[in-house]
């Protein structure tokens, strides 16, 4: 354990702790760092790019814990009902989650193309429209998402006592029935621990949305990580830039603290 | 011999962070030599350095390249500073990078090397007036830059259109391409979003004027001044006509090698951007591209009445200093000396590798015959200006910077008013000028040389 703690400590530890303590700094990255309290937090509270990245990055973890997990539940479900081609569907859900991002995000934004692409032939600039790009951008990475929630419920869904199904099936009970009433309760735990996972990674989202948009047109895009970025390596401002990382952080940690609560009182093993 | 489960334990822990601490190592002086990071637009230019600018150096001391990804090496060279280390040459993106790490320490004051190898008389006094940090001597211009417009002469015969030289002949033209279905000003930020800079640059200096430009720069006239809320609303309603990139939409979408082939096809007319582009063009024009299509250029014209004919935007694309932890730093200027001096490598580079010039006095008779005259024509007008103005990204501090062509998107999309754009532009500013981190700009008046 001891090299693992020290590798941590030098790593995830110290780090931490620098953001916590450079987040009361006008640190700009370079040289020394000037304690300002909480001017950062003060400033962070009246800055209209923030709210506007906070609010993106709020609609951002609502179409995430909708869309994929719906699609997500029902891939896999459907794949508990067939019993041929079975592993080749599970590979095709998963393949693009392998793709390394920036090709997902470098193919997607040629095919969308106003100029050759999808764009072209609806008329619509998918990546330059104000109302269409946080969409746009959410579709991609919802494409290559998707596929690894179907294989995860699947993994959870094979782990219910299949006699239950026959019994609801004796009972009358159909599909629907069945999926509601035995599927979604056992996976529980499950569903409740993606729902965890996918509020914080939306709130630590970057790659997509850095690569297809950096943010715009116009902060149309902008999310958190992205002003991170900018205010630490464009403005020089890494002192604020911690600060935003903290808020990141603390919205993370009210998530993970809220969902420990719900499992410890509904005794889940996840 | 026999080994505790403790030091066993300790033993392992050690093991596991030696490559993790070797690898924050290593740096100045290590390994013998100098050490030099640096990136490339492309192989070719990466090849030239190194044969013209690395292994034909006989100073005193060898020269190790190390090249590093463009879009990391700022932040590479950071951290290796930071931690006490980096290059013996540290390469940086422009003035506002450079007061920092002078602030920090990391950089040798060049004082006594420019007396020795008479930087004064050899560099342009605007580029050594932007090298300073509250005074001292801290870095080179390693390359500097200008902004211009590159047109297909074809595209202009075919529509009988001549080169624009004032603002009405400009939008007249732009009325009639637009009217015709073609894109007037080839433009986009989809691949670079600071690239929105490059066009308030245009607008500031050529609409407002390089005076007023300047004398904001000093902190006398505000940037909410009328002056320069007419340059932007100038510059917004070219936007909102559709003559920058096709439409607000697609300015947002519009790559860079999209608009170089509008511009080699006809389908754009003008395009206004950095010197860079004479090079970043070249596969996209010619036999290179497969077509008989062929580009110019021509300087930037005023956008009012009272702003000289012709005024040069000029820019530091990148800044060369010696580290201050460096173990040979008389070797390291040497080294520099020999990247910033001669007149003839200068002008070979530029033909060659379409590198960027040292702000050296260069001459028609410096070029080789090889040369591309557009070239030639370019860098000697260049270095006789007479009137400069200020690139945004070389004399604006990082956030007012920042600031400028991130919301300039939000003018152009009509979130944010011309007043409020330059209201917060300037509250930003002015706590920059506060803390001393606007960069030294020379005056736009007199000889650049």
């Amino acid at each position: 354990m001891l090299p693992l703690i020290a590798i941590n400590a030098l790593v995830v530890l110290g780090p931490s702790l620098l953001a916590v303590y450079y987040s009361f700094t006008d640190w700009n990255g370079i040289g020394t760092a000037k304690w300002i309290g909480l001017h950062n937090y003060i400033e962070l509270a009246g800055d209209a790019e923030f709210r506007n990245a906070l609010w993106h990055n709020i609609l951002w973890t609502i179409f995430f814990l909708v869309v994929p997990m719906a699609m997500g539940l029902f891939g896999a479900y459907a794949l508990t009902r067939i019993r041929r081609f079975r592993l080749l569907f599970r590979v095709a859900y998963f393949l693009p989650y392998i793709v390394a991002s920036v090709i997902t995000a470098a193919i997607w934004e040629n095919l969308l193309s106003p100029d050759v692409g999808i764009g072209e032939v609806l008329h619509l600039n998918f990546l330059g429209s104000q109302t269409l790009a946080l969409p746009t951008v959410a579709f991609v990475n919802n494409w290559a998402w998707w596929g690894f929630l179907v294989v995860v419920f699947l993994a959870a869904m094979q782990g219910v006592n299949p006699n239950l199904y026959e019994a609801a099936a004796l009972d009358g009970a159909g599909p629907f029935r069945q999926f509601w009433s035995i599927t979604l309760p056992s996976i529980q735990p499950t569903f409740m621990f993606l729902g965890l996972m996918t509020i914080i990674w939306s709130f630590l989202s970057f790659d997509y949305v850095y690569v297809l948009t950096q943010g715009g047109p116009a902060g149309a895009t902008d999310v958190l990580s992205t002003l991170l970025y900018r205010e630490a390596f464009a403005s020089l401002r890494a002192g604020y830039a911690s600060a935003v990382g903290m808020v990141m952080a603390l919205i993370s940690g009210v998530v993970v603290a809220a969902y420990l609560v719900i499992r410890k009182r509904k005794d889940w093993a996840v | 011999m026999t080994i505790s489960r403790r030091n066993f334990l300790v033993l392992s822990g050690a093991t596991a962070l030696t490559p993790v601490l070797a690898s924050c190592g290593g740096g100045s002086g290590s390994g013998g030599g100098l050490q030099y990071w640096s990136a490339f637009q492309n192989q070719q230019q990466q090849d030239y350095f190194k044969k013209e600018r690395v292994d034909a150096f006989q100073g005193s001391a060898k020269v190790r390249l190390t090249v590093k990804p463009t879009d990391t090496i700022d932040r590479l060279t950071q951290t290796a500073l930071a931690a006490g280390t980096g290059p013996d040459l540290v390469l940086t993106a422009g003035p506002a990078q450079v007061a920092a790490y002078a602030d920090a320490g990391y950089l040798l004051p060049l004082e006594k090397y420019s007396q020795k190898y008479g930087w004064d008389s050899m560099l342009a006094p605007w580029a050594l007036a932007a090298s300073r940090v509250d005074g001292k001597l801290v870095c080179l211009p390693g390359g500097y830059e200008t902004m211009i417009m590159i047109y297909n002469p074809a595209t202009l015969e075919q529509h009988g259109w001549k080169v624009p030289t004032n603002r009405s002949e400009f939008e007249a033209i732009c009325t009639e391409a637009k009217a015709k279905g073609l894109m007037p000003v080839a433009s986009g930020n989809a691949d670079w979003r600071p690239a929105s800079e490059w066009w308030v640059t245009f607008a500031l200096n050529h609409s407002a004027g390089p005076d007023a430009v300047y004398s904001a720069l000093q902190g006398r006239t505000r940037w909410s001044d009328p002056v320069f809320a007419d340059a932007i609303n100038l510059l917004n309603g070219y936007y909102q006509q559709g003559w920058w990139g096709g439409s607000v939409d697609s300015y947002f979408t519009n790559t860079f090698p999209n608009l170089y082939t509008a511009l080699a096809s006809g389908k754009a007319v003008f395009m206004i951007t950095g010197s860079w582009a004479t090079s970043e063009i070249l596969p996209y024009f010619g036999a290179a591209a497969g077509n008989d299509a062929t580009w110019d250029w021509a300087p930037l014209f005023p956008l009012r009445d009272g702003v000289p004919a012709e005024v040069w935007d000029l820019g530091i694309g990148a800044t060369l200093s010696v580290n201050a932890k460096s173990a040979n730093p008389d070797a390291a200027a040497e080294y520099l000396n020999f990247l910033e001096s001669d007149p003839k490598r200068q002008a070979q580079g530029i033909a060659e590798a379409s590198l960027q010039p040292a702000p050296i006095q260069l001459s028609a008779a410096d070029f080789p015959e090889s040369v591309d005259e557009r070239l030639v024509r370019l860098y000697t007008r260049l270095s006789n200006a007479a009137t400069i103005g200020y690139t945004t990204w070389t004399f604006w501090p990082q956030q007012t910077d920042t600031d400028l062509y991130t919301n300039f998107d939000k003018v152009i999309t009509g979130q944010l008013s011309t007043k409020d754009y330059l209201d917060g532009l300037d509250k930003v500013f002015q706590s920059e000028l506060a803390a001393k981190k606007v960069p030294p700009a020379p005056a736009p008046s007199g000889p650049a040389k």
